[in-house]
């Protein structure tokens, strides 16, 4: 960004190259407080101002923290492999609101012809695995096993 | 060989199954072994049982109060520092779920002398039956109220010119430079509050003995320290056990006023007016943050001081929570909170440290509640508030059988005038003095 100095403009940046990623939180966050990987290079100002003009949305607090990426795997050449660093966002919201991460993955209602094919696929798989596991008369002892 | 094993048995003087000598004294009934109590230094549940059992016998045990709070506060461990006054979004639920804590709004009502002032949330009847003087009845042209019996009439424009004189000489007649940045606290509203507190509280301790009595502390060091819930430790080398959550509270009121005798109750005991908030998520997500220090327990005074008792505290906010920074982020609501949570805070901390230096702790509940008042200002808007600490038994084993909780009633902030012009102040507001006046004339029945 360009230096301000005492008299000069407002620094505005229209359509920012910025992108904030809203996450599922780790631990359990407060209702109101929503967790984004940001840039490491946004501050705390500029992520309020992006919600707040981009998004309409009311913001009352932000704080920020970077999360180290290890550096501990290896590669085949036996290289360190660094996982990158990113910035994590904790943003409380304004005016009483809250958020909850959604469930992006919900179970589907299934109908009954899939049901049924589930069904007949479990009785398959099960006739399979007997015809391999051999007579259960003699007790887990291979057949080869014998006079 | 078994004839010879038996004979072996059968010697003289040997005393077989049935047979007793005769003429032997009765064997006495005490025990014959140590009794079967859980090791002190395995690694099991009972055995941190009894080690804490017997870390509890010796604070029971121990002869003066310095020794119980060296003791209470000898094992240090990272804990949660909690500011009084702080920027965090509604702190005052998170402080009053960490002190079990109560906030009812408006002022207690305080006994007898019902008498019905013009005021909002505010100013509410001051103590004392019938024959008690004084805060009763301020000059005639004044207010509407009676005169009470022979004692003399408290006098509103005597209190309200002591007022304004201390309020034009800081910032009006004195002359000071402009103040350096973000500190406009210090230079004029710190001296203004510290001016107005002695003066009024000269001016009535002819009225009320105890204030005669009393010691008045110029930012003193309040601070306290326990324990509530249980969390399990995430890193180091303690990680998966099962600790207490701890807290600090190192807080450092403007001013303070110590009486020798303390204020009488407000409510029974096992009062309940209301419901504490519950709140499920860590205290580090309000943000709260640990370190691990001196864990303190101090109310502005060393054990040995006779005035052990709390009276009022005055609190000034800094510059950093002005309301021009809310309005100007739009957190409107979040004004209040920091009037509440200031209180909550700071009150809980020193009538808990009262009570401990009357040798009370977790372990030994509160017999009689503990009452204190406190003023949050930022200069011009002032809050009131009065707490009264019921119980101290906040540890996640001894909050399991407690009905008790701690009550704190307070006000929303109200100016005290509207603006200073040429050596004139504009729109004084009596009730806020008044209520005040209320607050030092304050005192138990008999004195």
């Amino acid at each position: 960004y360009p230096l301000f100095q005492r008299g000069g403009p407002q620094l505005r940046i229209f359509r920012p190259n910025f992108f904030m990623l809203a996450v599922r939180p780790g631990v359990p966050q407060p209702e109101d407080t929503v967790q984004f990987r940001v840039s490491m290079e946004m501050t705390k100002v500029d992520i309020r101002n992006y919600l707040e003009r981009i998004y309409n949305v009311p913001v009352a607090a932000v704080r920020t923290r970077i999360q180290y990426g290890a550096n501990n795997k290896r590669n085949h050449r036996n290289q360190r492999v660094k996982k990158p660093d990113y910035k994590v966002a904790y943003v409380q919201l304004g005016q009483g609101q809250t958020f909850q991460f959604p469930n992006l993955f919900p179970e589907k209602e299934q109908d009954t012809e899939t049901r049924s094919f589930d069904d007949f696929k479990d009785k398959y798989m099960e006739k399979e695995k007997q015809k391999q596991e051999g007579d259960p008369r003699r007790g887990g002892v291979p057949d080869w096993f014998g006079l | 060989m078994a004839a010879l094993g038996a004979r072996r048995l059968l010697r003289p003087g040997r005393r077989w199954f049935s047979e007793t000598t005769p003429g032997d004294p009765s064997p006495t009934p005490g025990p014959l072994y140590p009794p079967v109590v859980a090791s002190v230094t395995a690694k099991s549940k009972a055995a941190k049982w009894r080690r804490q059992e017997r870390f509890k016998e010796r604070v029971h045990a121990a002869a003066t109060v310095e020794e119980k709070l060296r003791l209470y506060g000898k094992l240090q461990r990272p804990k949660y520092m909690v500011y009084p006054q702080t920027f965090a979004l509604n702190a005052d639920r998170w402080y009053r779920s960490f002190t079990k804590t109560v906030f009812v709004p408006g002022m207690p009502p305080r006994a007898a002398a019902a008498k019905a002032p013009v005021a909002e949330a505010g100013a509410t009847p001051e103590a004392g039956g019938a024959p008690e003087p004084g805060a009763e009845a301020p000059g005639a042209a004044k207010t509407p109220e009676p005169a009470a019996g022979a004692e003399p009439c408290l006098d509103m424009g005597d209190l309200r010119s002591l007022t304004c004189d201390a309020l034009l000489q800081e910032s009006f007649y004195q002359n000071k430079k402009r103040p350096f940045l973000y500190r406009d606290q210090d230079h004029t509203p710190g001296p203004f509050l510290t001016q107005l507190v002695s003066t009024l509280a000269a001016f009535l301790s002819g009225r009320n003995p105890l204030l005669a009595a009393s010691s008045l502390d110029l930012k003193p060091e309040v601070n306290y320290y326990w324990h509530h819930g249980e969390e399990v430790v995430v890193h180091g080398h303690r990680k998966g056990r099962v600790d207490p959550v701890r807290f600090q509270i190192d807080d450092n009121p403007h001013l303070q006023i110590r009486v020798p005798k303390q204020l009488p109750e407000v409510v029974p005991l096992e009062s309940d007016l209301g419901d504490v908030p519950i709140i499920d998520h860590k205290p580090s997500k309000l943000p709260l943050f640990k370190k691990q220090y001196e864990n303190k327990v101090f109310i502005g005074s060393k054990v040995a001081d006779p005035c052990c008792y709390g009276h009022t505290q005055f609190h000034l906010l800094p510059d950093r929570l002005k309301r021009e920074r809310f309005i100007r982020e739009r957190l409107e609501d979040q004004i209040e909170v920091v009037y509440r949570s200031n209180g909550i805070a700071s009150l809980f901390a020193w009538t808990a440290a009262q009570a401990m230096y009357q040798g009370f702790w977790n372990e030994a509940d509160v017999t009689r509640p503990f009452v204190s008042q406190a003023v949050v200002t930022d200069g011009k808007y002032f809050a009131f508030f009065c707490y009264q600490l019921n119980t101290l038994a906040l540890t996640a084993e001894s909050i399991k059988n407690n009905p008790r909780k701690n009550i704190c009633w307070g006000t929303d902030s109200k100016p005290l005038y509207d603006v200073v012009e040429d050596g004139n102040v504009k729109g004084f507001n009596d009730e806020v003095l008044l209520q005040l006046v209320h607050f030092l004339l304050n005192r138990p029945k008999e004195f």
